[in-house]
């Protein structure tokens, strides 16, 4: 499903909602750092302003190996202590790649954060889409009204994403004209 | 204003203006945003419109020249009764007249609002009577025109042309008489959509708090007639700080009245008790704060003191700043329809065994031969009705599941016209013939799965932005009971958040729905999937159907008052314009 070589993604981390540490809420310096694998990744600014809920809207733009299935987003915190990561999150390739949405699609994704015990703690949420390679057609640009057209093989996974479980598939889908 | 900070996480966030729906589009859900919309009549539900009329083509009825017409406009209750919204004023001697009165009416997405026009020919001897207390049976009736406001408003340049026919019924002349067009145009209010930006600073502000600074924040109320203050917005609250800068904030020129009216922009400090104590205030209007701006000096704040019976204002030390101000326009719904975009309506209907033998009188699914509508029906056409304006070709994907059809195991998602190929059908009355023969033709079953539906809606919603349509779309899913596949049915809404597309779960019968208001974003925490992503948006109104006793308002149309601000959502953050 992931494609054999390296694209290059956009990744905006726009916020966190109701982070803790420690199981009180956090007051401020928090900070994302998004990793594709061991040797790709970026931060953010740290947040001084939002507290608990953090706001960074901050657009990082990563190498997505070919063999990447996922992607992860840390949520640290700096504190007079250190550093500590407050929670995790893995973010699957097949969440903004695959099916038959465009690849220039911008994908609004959020996750549950969890802490090294595995517990819940807050959420993020992040904005992603691949970077074209030139003549890019953002969503927008490329919305002519009622296309007539037949619908063509979807790139990538066929079965519209990963999850999603019982699509029967004698719906026929195919046959139905746009 | 002041026990909405009661509570702490909701409390401290800015309400009000109309950025409100982009900024929190992601936030947890706010209540207090969400009634502070709805008793405000936020745009997003409806609009003020502004109605003005032409005709051509229309009948002499004067001896030796043309007509003198003049329309009056009337609104078609749901019991079929008129209601006069206003006349227009008479033009001599026409028989291609242009009005010059308009007529504001509020579009209301969730209504089909039926509007009858009439048109008469004002006798000479008339003319000098105010029109409003003419009286209509002593006027020459020149016929009369219907149309839908949503019609209208779907169209691309906002007019509609109908023909104007007379109320005389077919008995009178055989061959049908031209009685010439009225065209009807519909203009948004274009101050319903400009907004202006603020960037708010205070300066040396005083110390409230015993051992600590003073925790700001702002609220803007317009002063009207009377003097009594209308809050419009406040800012967030910053915490322990004496020189706040605040995020920008959002004013709607609508909400404002104008430019020159007197806003009271007033400093607080933000108790957890509710009771804020006033540090200082101003009173500006929008120009005079753009004065403010350019001149970049700052504004002294006054605290109101009192003394023995007199009033008089102290001048504080502390000064209030705009760092910014900017006019901008935010495109409404309204914008998008008129660009092209469309409302796509699907259908899914529960045949599980719980709904009874469709033969039986005391089935959700029995369908009366005396004409009288079941749960089903009922809850399919209050909804199609209204939608079916937003969809242009009018065919509907329509599916059945929790049944067995003729052959074949249980499905959860089969097409209810029988076909195997496709899934849609023609108009509302084509998913009602559909409903009515998938009855004869499946048995009943179960469970009661959504997952299946939702994620073949969420199919056609991605193959359409795979070939750039400018859709969205809205399943209607149409049940008697609990889900079975609670888990499943999330992983699908979670998925398909993130695609142009709304639900509407009607839920009939007398079954305890608790559960599904889980799914129902407004009523609780965020749906998770068990992957442990979570919905980026709010898709899913739940609501079950009662009887609804004449005269009130529709359960349903609450339903679908909120589609309009879930597809903004959509479009805005995604940066998606209404014109190509």
């Amino acid at each position: 499903m992931a494609l054999p070589i390296s694209r290059a993604i956009e990744v905006t981390v726009l916020s966190g909602e109701n982070l803790r540490m420690d199981r009180k809420p956090i007051k401020k310096n928090a900070y994302v750092i998004v990793r594709t694998d061991a040797e790709n990744f970026r931060s953010t600014e740290m947040d001084t302003e939002g507290g608990s809920y953090p706001a960074w809207k901050e657009k990082l733009v990563l190498d997505l190996p070919g063999h990447a299935r996922a992607m992860t987003v840390e949520v640290h915190c700096k504190t007079s202590l250190g550093d500590r990561v407050l929670g995790t999150a893995i973010v699957p390739v097949s969440d903004f790649m695959g099916g038959f949405v465009p690849e220039s699609y911008l994908h609004f994704l959020s996750y549950r954060l969890r802490d090294k015990r595995g517990e819940r703690n807050g959420i993020i949420n992040i904005s992603v889409r691949m970077k074209m390679s030139g003549g890019g057609y953002g969503c927008s640009s490329s919305c002519s009204p009622a296309s007539e057209m037949k619908i063509g093989v979807p790139v990538g996974d066929s079965s519209f994403g990963g999850a999603v479980t019982g699509i029967p598939v004698w719906c026929a889908y195919p046959a139905r004209h746009f | 204003m002041g026990n909405c900070c009661s509570d702490d996480a909701g409390g401290r966030t800015a309400v009000g203006g109309t950025a409100a729906s982009q900024a929190n589009s992601r936030d947890a859900p706010n209540d207090a945003v969400g009634c502070f919309f709805r008793s405000r009549g936020y745009h997003g539900f409806f609009s003020e419109i502004e109605l003005s009329l032409s005709a051509s083509d229309l009948l002499d009825r004067d001896m030796f020249s043309k007509s003198d017409p003049m329309v009056v406009i009337y609104e078609k209750g749901r019991d079929g009764g008129l209601t006069e919204l206003g006349r227009t004023e008479v033009v001599l001697n026409s028989a291609h007249p242009t009005w010059i009165t308009k007529h504001n009416i509020t579009y209301h997405f969730e209504v089909v609002q039926t509007l009858v026009f009439h048109v008469y020919d004002v006798d000479t001897q008339f003319h000098n009577i105010e029109v409003k207390i003419l009286k209509l049976d002593e006027q020459q009736f020149l016929g009369e025109a219907t149309c839908v406001l949503s019609q209208i408003m779907t169209k691309s340049d906002r007019s509609v042309s109908v023909d104007l026919v007379s109320r005389e019924g077919p008995g009178r002349s055989n061959r049908p008489r031209n009685h010439g067009k009225i065209i009807v145009h519909a203009e948004e209010c274009v101050s319903s959509k400009t907004t202006t930006e603020m960037v708010l600073r205070c300066s040396d502000l005083e110390y409230k708090d015993l051992f600590s600074r003073s925790d700001p924040f702002l609220v803007i109320s317009k002063v009207v007639e009377s003097g009594i203050k209308i809050p419009l917005c406040k800012t967030e609250v910053i915490k322990n700080e004496l020189k706040p800068t605040w995020k920008p904030l959002y004013l709607n020129v609508q909400q404002v009245g104008s430019r020159d009216n007197p806003l009271v922009i007033e400093c607080f400090n933000c108790n957890s008790n509710g009771k804020h104590d006033l540090i200082g205030k101003v009173q500006k209007s929008l120009a005079d704060l753009e004065k403010l701006h350019s001149s970049g000096q700052g504004e002294n704040l006054f605290s109101p003191t009192s003394v023995g019976h007199d009033y008089h204002n102290k001048v504080l030390k502390s000064q209030l700043f705009v760092d910014k101000i900017a006019v901008g326009v935010q495109h409404t719904f309204l914008d998008y329809l008129a660009g092209g975009f469309e409302l796509n309506f699907m259908v899914a209907i529960d045949f599980t065994a719980s709904n009874g033998n469709p033969r039986l009188p005391d089935s959700l699914h029995y369908i009366d031969p005396s004409g009288r509508q079941n749960a089903y029906q009922r809850a399919i056409l209050e909804v199609g009705e209204v939608l079916q304006f937003y969809d242009y070709d009018k065919r509907f994907p329509a599916w059945g599941f929790g049944a067995r059809p003729i052959d074949g195991p249980v499905s959860h998602c089969f097409n209810l016209n029988g076909s195997s190929h496709y899934c849609e059908v023609e108009g509302i009355q084509g998913i009602m013939m559909a409903y009515a023969s998938a009855l004869l033709n499946v048995s009943l079953a179960g469970p009661t799965l959504f997952g299946p539906v939702i994620s073949h809606a969420a199919l056609i919603a991605s193959q359409s932005l795979a070939t750039g349509g400018r859709k969205y779309f809205v399943l209607l899913i149409v049940t008697d009971g609990v889900v079975t596949d609670l888990q499943e049915t999330k992983d699908a809404l979670v998925k398909a958040s993130d695609l142009p597309l709304s639900i509407l779960i009607i839920g009939v019968g007398g079954a305890d729905f608790k559960e599904m208001e889980i799914l129902d974003a407004d009523k609780g925490e965020r749906l998770e999937s068990s992957t442990g992503r979570v919905a980026s948006r709010d898709i899913v109104q739940f609501v079950p159907l009662r009887d609804v006793q004449s005269g009130e308002v529709s359960v349903v149309q609450a339903l679908l008052a909120e589609l309009p601000s879930q597809f903004l959502t959509y479009m805005r953050t995604r940066d998606i314009k209404p014109s190509v």
